[in-house]
């Protein structure tokens, strides 16, 4: 019915399209996380006035930013203000989806139809799709590893310089998006030198290798230095890794066992929702395992990089749940290969449909029907659908009192600054502690901080709650309309 | 005659200052970037204030009129626990033994199986976390529809988001302790306890609700 090629590209489109559905459907239903909100505000300072400065204390890299401009200007949004949910989500959406093509390129050393149900695994991932719909570096960083694996991949067996002039431009792209980037190469180049113990092709080793590392650092010092704008940026990007390192092994607030990132894709049970990638972990283990016994090169790479980087992700007592995203290509690989061995296509059929439709109810759960749930492993820390009722408070407060005050008085409010974004210039101000002047049209105070604004207020409030996330409540001063 | 002059020089300096005065503005704070949030655990399981809760004066005689009682929901079909927890008896809001009724106002309603006085209401929605419910309304009928002989006890429904008219009770924050409610006399056979989500999420959350009271002789 269609041509072999046609037969081949039309399963692929369609594994895009699912991606991209995945990954792009209703990206505004979702409240947007303390991390995404801070992230938003300085991309809606970049699309509004071209200024962005790296920040290495408390912020990854450039190209988030960077990368949300274009959608912007496309979406016409060219201010904060205008700037929307969708607009910024659709940056690692983007990249996510792309991600998963570049994991059949680079799997295609399995053959087509194991590289397809990679992909195909990627693509339904849970923690893959829930971190494509969320605006951090992550997802990114995933994307450009994988298409730095696919340069090399390619300039290692056939030395053609654009290879590592690509292989060059994604890793400095990834330097680029998080510090942590090395880490992975790292991992990547051990298991593959480990595994294939094969040199390179290219007959210049020494041209090619600085034409890789050249790449990379200036693709990494342009997006550092805002474009040239910012030279401290470079200086910053180094500075970076004291509090990187700070943060891994200090106290971070974000502790966590060693086999954290374990628990993730196998089992857990939260208030009466179970979250678990039980067939997915299984059939990963056992590629790990039928890669050992049956000498599969690639299967074993991604064997060993998978591992690799768990220990390397779990040793730190940081763990935020985020970087489990860098685990889904390798097991994905695992599973596929497991997955391939099945030599009863009918039995195959069946399996890969169930372990398909498995992953798709969980990334349902997780991404879709409970995405800001305290309970979703994935929603970690995240801000409470409740948060969307502050721009309602603070226009009915302004309507009723235009030349008043928004006092937002908490040791924590972030997202409350993306969500007052549109109101007037100069009428919403921030605080850690309470000022000596409380009073306003709306008063937004933790709940630590509420006995102190309460005892500085003038005249009446009426007081109501406002949940920043789970555990984190705010009380709403409003004043109290006068009597008829 | 100098003091005349002076006057008139301040009267024209204040007169001056007057014109030219324009409203004091103050920069407002921004907001300052911070790194991921610490995950806090703000159990709210210890007591919110010292010393005892007040206690409610009941007639002698009066029970728990709930306990075991049917109950029926706008969410018949919950996902998570069930109807029947909240009159098991078991409040003690660990994984199991509350239900979880969906988004949008939810309502829960006990048939206390004739008529009766009720002294006291007390609910416990969700107490392993510090949240609030909002839209908290409770009322008392002999009608099982509530379109008639309706007397509300309790509503916090500033706003009247759930169309059961505007309260003016003040939200609270779940604990250990539950809210006790004075039942003000309220006379009928059901009991109906409505809630629009909850500061953490946008769901409704019920571990337990007690009726005390006596049933109409």
């Amino acid at each position: 019915m269609f041509a072999p090629a046609l037969r081949r590209w039309i399963p692929l489109a369609l594994l895009f399209l699912l991606a991209l559905g995945l990954r792009t459907y209703e990206l505004d239903r979702r409240p947007l996380h303390a991390d995404e909100a801070n992230q938003a505000v300085k991309t809606g300072e970049l699309v509004e006035h071209g200024r962005y400065a790296f920040d290495p204390r408390d912020h990854h890299g450039p190209t988030l930013y960077y990368a949300a401009l274009p959608l912007a200007w496309l979406r016409g949004e060219t201010t904060l203000a205008a700037l929307s949910e969708t607009t910024i989500r659709l940056v690692p959406a983007l990249a996510g989806t792309c991600g998963v093509l570049l994991l059949f390129f680079f799997a295609r050393p399995l053959g087509f139809g194991s590289a397809f149900l990679a992909a195909a695994l990627m693509a339904v991932a849970p923690a893959s799709v829930y971190y494509s719909r969320y605006f951090i570096q992550e997802t990114l960083l995933v994307t450009f590893a994988l298409a730095a694996a696919l340069a090399t991949q390619r300039w290692w067996q056939n030395a053609r310089p654009a290879w590592a002039l690509a292989a060059g431009a994604a890793l400095g792209l990834m330097q680029a998006t998080k510090a942590s980037a090395p880490v992975l190469v790292v991992c990547a180049l051990a298991a593959g030198l480990l595994v294939t113990r094969r040199r390179p092709a290219s007959p210049r080793l020494g041209r090619d290798l600085a034409l890789i590392f050249g790449t990379a650092l200036g693709v990494a010092a342009l997006f550092y230095s805002s474009f040239g704008t910012h030279a401290a940026g470079l200086r910053d990007a180094v500075a970076t890794y004291t509090f990187t390192s700070e943060r891994a092994t200090g106290e971070s607030g974000h502790e966590k066992p060693w086999w954290y990132y374990a628990t993730l894709f196998i089992w857990e049970k939260n208030g009466g929702l179970v979250f678990q990638q039980l067939a997915f972990s299984t059939l990963a283990l056992t590629g790990a395992l039928l890669a050992y016994v049956t000498r599969q090169k690639f299967l074993g790479i991604a064997a060993v990089y998978t591992l690799l980087v768990f220990i390397a992700l779990s040793l730190p007592p940081y763990k935020t749940p985020w970087h489990a995203v860098h685990l889904v290509p390798g097991l994905a690989v695992l599973a596929a290969g497991t997955l391939a061995l099945i030599r009863w296509r009918t039995l195959a059929v069946i399996a890969t449909a169930s372990l398909l439709f498995l992953q798709l109810t969980q990334t349902q759960l997780v991404a879709f029907l409970r995405a800001a749930d305290a309970r979703n492993p994935y929603a970690y820390v995240h801000s409470s659908p409740d948060v969307l009722k502050i721009r309602a408070l603070a226009t009915a407060a302004l309507t009723v009192r235009p030349a008043g005050t928004i006092r937002i008085i908490s040791e924590e409010y972030w997202p409350i600054p993306w969500y007052l974004r549109a109101l007037p210039e100069g009428c919403v101000g921030y605080w850690a502690r309470p000022p000596a002047d409380c009073d306003g049209a709306l008063i937004v105070a933790s709940a630590a901080q509420a006995p102190a604004v309460r005892s500085r207020l003038h005249g009446d409030y009426r007081e109501t709650f406002l949940g920043l996330r789970p555990g984190f409540l705010c009380v709403v001063f409003t004043p109290a309309p006068p009597a008829p | 005659m100098n003091r005349s002059l002076l006057l008139a020089l301040l009267a024209l300096t204040g007169a001056a200052q007057a014109a030219d005065s324009v409203p004091l503005q103050i920069e407002l704070p921004k907001p300052l970037f911070a790194g991921t949030p610490r995950p806090i655990s703000l159990p709210n399981l210890e007591k919110p204030r010292t010393g005892k809760r007040p206690d409610l004066m009941v007639a002698a005689g009066t029970v728990n009129l709930s306990k075991g009682k049917t109950v029926t929901s706008s969410d018949s079909l919950p996902v998570i626990g069930e109807l029947t927890f909240i009159t098991d008896g078991d409040k003690s809001g660990t994984d199991g033994t509350y239900v979880e009724l969906g988004p949008t106002p939810q309502w829960i309603q006990i048939d206390l199986g004739a008529p009766a006085k009720v002294a006291a209401v007390a609910i416990w929605h969700f107490h392993s976390q510090a949240r609030v419910y909002h839209d908290v309304v409770v009322q008392v009928s002999d009608d099982a529809t509530f379109k008639t002989g309706v007397t509300t006890i309790f509503n916090n429904d500033d706003d009247d988001s759930s169309k059961l008219g505007k309260g003016k009770d003040q939200a609270y924050i779940e604990n250990y302790e539950g809210k006790l409610l004075e039942g003000k006399g309220a006379t009928g056979r059901y009991v109906r306890l409505s809630s629009n989500g909850n500061t953490s999420d946008e769901l409704n959350h019920y571990c337990e609700v007690e009726v005390h009271g006596s049933l109409v002789k």
